[in-house]
């Protein structure tokens, strides 16, 4: 028998899916470098507009290059793959331009308006075209502050209630629960803004206030919490309930005494995502609270300033040094959004936000 | 000997919940009771926001009848209440063209990014690109609709001037105003931002759930990537970014702010198909627009407009979280 044995000793290992193939290299350079030029060319030598050179040059070479350099590195059957990677970059970078731009313009023009003195004072003798050392976001500030404590104090009891009923009482309706919590977090703000004044204000039971504003906020608050404390409770392990109920706890003391404080940072995360999910929103309360330029600290009477009615005001009225104004209140705005959203990391359990 | 067999052949004994149904204090009761009546809040703020709406329009809606929705007019004269006429037509439609206009751009956009995400970018960028999502799903819409007025704005007329100079054969592109500033074309692309986020976060999770066994496959077969997407992760997904779609759908109808600020609303005429013209529509914005100046009557059809507006979302949103809880229950089965 003549069986042949592969002599394993001289053979090198070859690893397949590794593409450093000198080949794949070069097509690789060539699909970035070309393309680039190529639009570097038509950008600097000719009048055409950016947008231009971009949809209707850049990106037919962009996957011209791409397909034929794949069939010339990696064969046919790969060019589906080149077309998809070139769109889906694409997509990607449209998506980080438009949010870098947002971003940055916040930043590049909310900046200059920074000063102490915007962060303290009010708005009570500014016109329009006052210079920026005068008057600022203080009474925003606090309203804003005010009206989100409200919303948080109603919201939050409720929906931490819902998402026990849900997830450890399992009562008959737990279903329906979760079905009306889902169907509440599609109301728009801005619905939510027209029942609290059909329900409150144009009912006379309360008139324009922060405590109108912070209900407006728990409805629009309230899904976010029972649907994030929901997914937090879940993850109680059985174990803990058993035992407590075991050792002859009634419900209500594993719930207190267990069930909660373990999911506690859970909880936390799924508040600052609820303040998170309102402090910007302007359209309820431009109907609920209304607005004014001084400080109001009276929760349950009178309009009251907001940082979101405050950039509505200001970007309405034109002129350059409220504008001015505006982008600086976005800025303080945009501040607070990015503090709310390091603590949901610093909270949620093993940096995972949801 | 015969009673550990007994025991041994109960394997799985039924467990004896003492604690659970039979010793309930009153205390214990009542507790159950509060949470159970706050749980209820919910579909208690849902029918309340129904009636009140309903009942303070009811007035406005009753005069209107059928032609509230479907009128294109809107007089408003304190002095004499009889020619008061308060129609939605153009601005339901705006709605409407502004957020199919939002869905063609974000949709793609959406699904591509949800793709390069999961399947193409490596760990960490594909981490970096998840928290970033979440950045731009969390920028208030103010802030939106301030930089889309200032900054957004004057780049989006120039691309409306391109489309307008070499496509203005097709109807779309048409502008008769020679003014490209405010229009529903902008609108769509600032709305197109807002769900961007919402489409991504629902398409990514579903596609990340594609079981790893029939993409290797796929891949195994000698599938390239895009056989694999194409053939195996887009049919798995679809129910899922369908959803996600419904639930971005949901929110471009209700977005106020930023489009009250991008967008030229016109209240008397409505403008089907040209969204490069400086006139369109949106009920959420035109209720901030109006209600400033509003006399009681006008504040009674803006709660009537809110109304149609809030029962239009409802059923988005409802068919949305449908069809997602649909395809996530049938994936994990």
């Amino acid at each position: 028998m003549n069986t042949q044995t592969l002599d394993t000793s001289t053979m090198k290992p070859q690893y397949p899916w590794k593409k450093s193939r000198p080949t794949v290299v070069i097509a690789n350079s060539l699909i970035v470098v070309i393309p680039m030029s190529v639009y570097a060319f038509f950008f600097f030598f000719t009048d055409l507009p950016g947008a231009l050179i971009f949809i209707a040059i850049f990106l037919p070479i962009q996957i011209a290059m791409a397909v034929i350099m794949t069939i010339f590195a990696l064969g046919k059957r790969r060019v589906g793959d080149a077309v998809l990677s070139v769109l889906s970059v694409t997509a990607f970078s449209l998506v980080l331009a438009l949010l870098g731009s947002v971003l940055l313009s916040v930043a590049a023009r909310g900046l200059p308006a920074m000063r102490f003195s915007f962060l303290t004072q009010n708005n009570i003798y500014i016109s329009p075209t006052t210079e920026l050392t005068y008057g600022g976001v203080g009474h925003a500030l606090l309203g804003t502050l005010t009206v989100v404590a409200i919303g948080t104090v109603i919201a939050v009891p409720l929906g931490i209630a819902s998402a026990i009923y849900i997830t450890d009482m399992k009562g008959r309706l737990a279903g329906f629960v979760r079905f009306i919590v889902q169907a509440m977090s599609g109301v728009p703000s801005i619905v939510a803004g027209l029942f609290i004044l059909a329900a409150f204000i144009l009912t006379d039971f309360v008139g324009f206030s922060a405590l109108t504003g912070g209900l407006a906020y728990a409805i629009l608050m309230l899904p976010t919490v029972a649907r994030t404390s929901e997914e937090v409770l879940k993850l109680v392990p059985k174990e803990l309930r058993d035992a407590a109920t075991a050792l002859g706890s009634s419900r209500a003391r594993v719930i207190m005494r267990i069930v909660l404080p373990t999911a506690k940072a859970g909880i936390i995360t799924a508040v600052i995502l609820g303040v998170a999910r309102v402090v910007g929103e302007t359209a309820p309360l431009l109907l609920t609270t209304s607005n004014t330029n001084g400080t109001n600290l009276n929760p349950f009477k009178d309009p009251v300033a907001t940082i979101p009615v405050y950039i509505f005001q200001f970007l309405g009225s034109g002129y350059e040094s409220s504008i001015q104004r505006a982008w600086g209140a976005a800025f303080v705005l945009m501040i607070v959004v990015a503090i709310l959203f390091a603590l949901t990391r610093v909270f949620s359990p093993k940096g995972k936000a949801r | 000997m015969v009673e550990t067999q007994e025991i041994t052949n109960k394997s799985h004994p039924e467990p004896i919940r003492l604690g659970r149904e039979k010793s309930r204090t009153p205390s214990d009761k009542a507790f159950s009771g509060t949470i159970v009546i706050a749980a209820l809040s919910s579909l208690a703020i849902l029918v309340a926001i129904l009636i009140y709406l309903a009942s303070s329009s009811w007035p406005v809606l009753q005069k209107e009848g059928f032609d509230f929705i479907t009128g294109s007019t809107w007089i408003n004269s304190s002095a004499n209440p009889d020619e008061q006429t308060f129609q939605i037509w153009p601005m339901l439609y705006g709605t409407f063209l502004n957020s199919m206009l939002a869905l063609v751009i974000a949709v793609p956009v959406s699904i591509l990014l949800a793709i390069f995400i999961v399947f193409i970018a490596p760990d960490r960028l594909s981490r970096t690109l998840t928290v970033l999502v979440d950045v731009l799903a969390a920028i208030p819409s103010g802030i939106i609709g301030l930089w889309g007025f200032l900054v957004f704005t004057p780049v989006a007329e120039g691309w409306s001037k391109l489309l307008n100079q070499y496509f203005f054969l097709i109807p779309f592109f048409r502008n008769d105003q020679d003014q490209f500033a405010r229009s529903p074309f902008i609108a769509g692309w600032v709305l197109a931002i807002m769900i961007t986020p919402i489409i991504t976060v629902v398409a990514r999770e579903v596609l990340s759930q594609t079981p790893q066994e029939l993409l290797d496959a796929a891949r195994g077969l000698g599938g390239s990537l895009w056989g694999a997407v194409k053939f195996v992760a887009l049919p798995h997904a679809r129910g899922g970014i369908v959803g996600g779609v419904m639930l971005g759908l949901g929110r471009a109808l209700g977005e106020t702010i930023a489009i009250y600020f991008v967008l030229n609303l016109i209240f008397e005429k409505v403008n089907y198909f040209q969204i490069l013209n400086p006139q369109g529509g949106a009920i959420a914005s035109m209720i901030v627009a109006k209600f400033g100046e509003a006399t009681p009557d006008e504040i009674r059809a803006l709660l009537g407009a809110g109304l149609v507006l809030f029962l239009m979302t409802l059923v988005v949103n409802l068919i949305a979280n449908w069809i997602v809880a649909r395809s996530v229950r049938e994936k994990i089965a």
